[in-house]
């Protein structure tokens, strides 16, 4: 055990890093309400590419057949770009399903408004791909990176 | 073979020393100029577990590959519903541009950015222990656009990532220096905020307080020294979700700036100022290459946040005592930060 105790204290040490990681950025919990989770399926109808996130409007059909526009917040442009993401990515009419939070203001007006927290095309490809595949966002330091 | 062979040592090296110099500009200042980044996932203050502030590079990959695991975990929820909850980590790693290294300070991999005091930790004396809280709670009633972070606001950006001093963030953790003769110019790309440094130039009058501070620089050699004070009363707390700073108004922040290679500057930093802190403290970075150009963060274009924070507290805020409970026992996120709370002072140094 003495021998591990290093590597030991690394491995709790890591996982004081979660909050870091998990934790939302922009006041996710003022603006969004983490009780709230919401699956969303429907059609993009507008990507409002802008700072400092960029918003996608997409029409939910609900099962009695009336239409509820959603509105969610999605990454920074430029980090999103970074990644390989552009205003391409998305296409008007896309088919796609967000895992996100609603917002603690439930006016709904203009739009419903939730953060998309996983987007997905409806085949099941995500559109923002985050660390899974490729691996986290690239630093520079290391010279294999590049 | 036997004088042959440190001849040559000496040779490669000596060769190795001038394969590079510091590039300078025509009127012979060190050349600084490119865009920089100073991402990493090595904290501002040193977390608790780990001692000392230089580890093995066998350990740093150890934290590193543990740190992509996590951010796998985050990317990979299963399939149905999210978890509802207090904590539930709104966003997927793709928001995200944090780096995914250690700090490394001219080759050593670094557990924290500060380097004085020896506890990696802000040494706040009880009066600026005592600000920060209550600059901090002030942020959190939610009811006004006045009083929340610089970051949410689109003023300057989280954190101290304009600084100084300069310090990474979750995103947009790119710099561009442009220099002249007379300035050295930093561009930060949270929230597209500007540092202009006058070289030997005269501090502003006492009663204008630019944000990001008043800086004026002169060389020591090939580096550039970079004092600022005069900061705004409203840039004092610095909050972010990597880090949370409290610098006084009138503290005095020394940078310095050195190219050691193609690839690197060296920054280092001292923040002064009694009333906040029991010492002087000092932390150090490495900027290296960004990868591509900076963009543009206009972040008033279209901060949505700002409407939705109010809007959701006039829907679902509490006040009076009922705010005072849900404070005490749901603390957000940029708050509840064992390293800043009560029991930082019962930690021995």
């Amino acid at each position: 055990m003495q021998k591990h105790l290093p590597l030991f204290c690394l491995t709790i040490s890591a996982a004081l890093w979660v909050p870091y990681k998990v934790w939302a950025h922009h006041a996710f919990s003022a603006e969004f309400d983490s009780k709230s989770p919401v699956t969303l399926q429907g059609t993009v109808t507008k990507v409002e590419w802008i700072n400092p996130h960029a918003w996608v409007h997409l029409a939910v059909e609900q099962e009695d057949g009336t239409v509820i526009d959603w509105m969610v917040e999605a990454g920074t442009p430029n980090t999103l770009l970074r990644a390989g993401i552009n205003k391409n990515s998305l296409p008007i009419g896309s088919e796609i399903v967000v895992r996100g939070y609603q917002s603690k203001d439930r006016s709904c007006k203009p739009a419903c408004k939730a953060n998309g927290r996983d987007m997905a095309f409806s085949d099941g490809r995500k559109v923002f791909m985050g660390s899974s595949g490729t691996g986290a966002p690239k630093d520079g330091l290391d010279p294999r990176d590049r | 073979m036997k004088t042959l062979l440190p001849s040559l040592l000496l040779f490669s090296s000596l060769a190795s020393a001038q394969a590079w110099q510091t590039p300078r500009m025509p009127w012979g200042a060190p050349d600084l100029q490119g865009t920089w980044t100073n991402a990493t996932i090595t904290a501002l203050e040193r977390l608790d577990g780990l001692d000392e502030l230089v580890i093995t590079e066998e350990q740093a990959r150890e934290l590193e590959r543990q740190d992509a695991g996590l951010a796998a975990d985050i990317d990979n929820l299963p399939e149905g519903d999210l978890p509802a909850g207090k904590v539930v980590g709104g966003y997927n790693t793709a928001w995200l541009d944090a780096g995914t290294r250690m700090l490394r300070v001219k080759g050593e991999p670094r557990t924290s950015i500060i380097v004085e005091p020896k506890n990696g930790k802000v040494p706040y004396n009880i009066r600026g222990w005592s600000r920060y809280w209550w600059r901090m709670i002030k942020t959190q009633k939610r009811n006004n656009p006045e009083e929340q972070l610089l970051g949410d606001r689109c003023v300057v950006g989280f954190g101290s990532t304009g600084g100084p001093p300069m310090l990474p963030v979750l995103y947009n953790n790119n710099y561009q220096f442009v220099q002249s003769p007379g300035q050295v110019m930093i561009l930060v790309e949270m929230n597209h905020a500007v540092r202009t440094i006058r070289i030997g130039g005269e501090p502003l009058p006492e009663q204008i307080r630019p944000w990001l501070g008043d800086s004026i620089g002169h060389w020591e050699g090939d580096t550039l020294v970079v004092e600022t004070t005069r900061f705004h009363p409203q840039q004092s707390l610095r909050g972010a979700i990597k880090h949370q700073l409290y610098v006084g108004m009138n503290s005095k922040v020394t940078e310095r700036f050195t190219r050691i290679g193609e690839q690197e500057i060296h920054y280092e930093f001292t923040v002064e100022d009694k009333t906040v802190y029991r010492r002087p403290w000092r932390g150090e970075l490495t900027f290296r290459p960004a990868d591509g150009q900076i963009y543009e963060f206009a972040c008033h274009e279209g901060n949505y946040g700002m409407i939705g924070i109010l809007a959701g507290e006039r829907e679902q805020g509490v006040n009076g005592i009922r705010w005072l409970f849900e404070l005490v026992t749901n603390m957000p996120e940029e708050t509840d930060h064992e390293q800043l709370g009560p029991g930082r002072f019962n930690r021995k140094p």
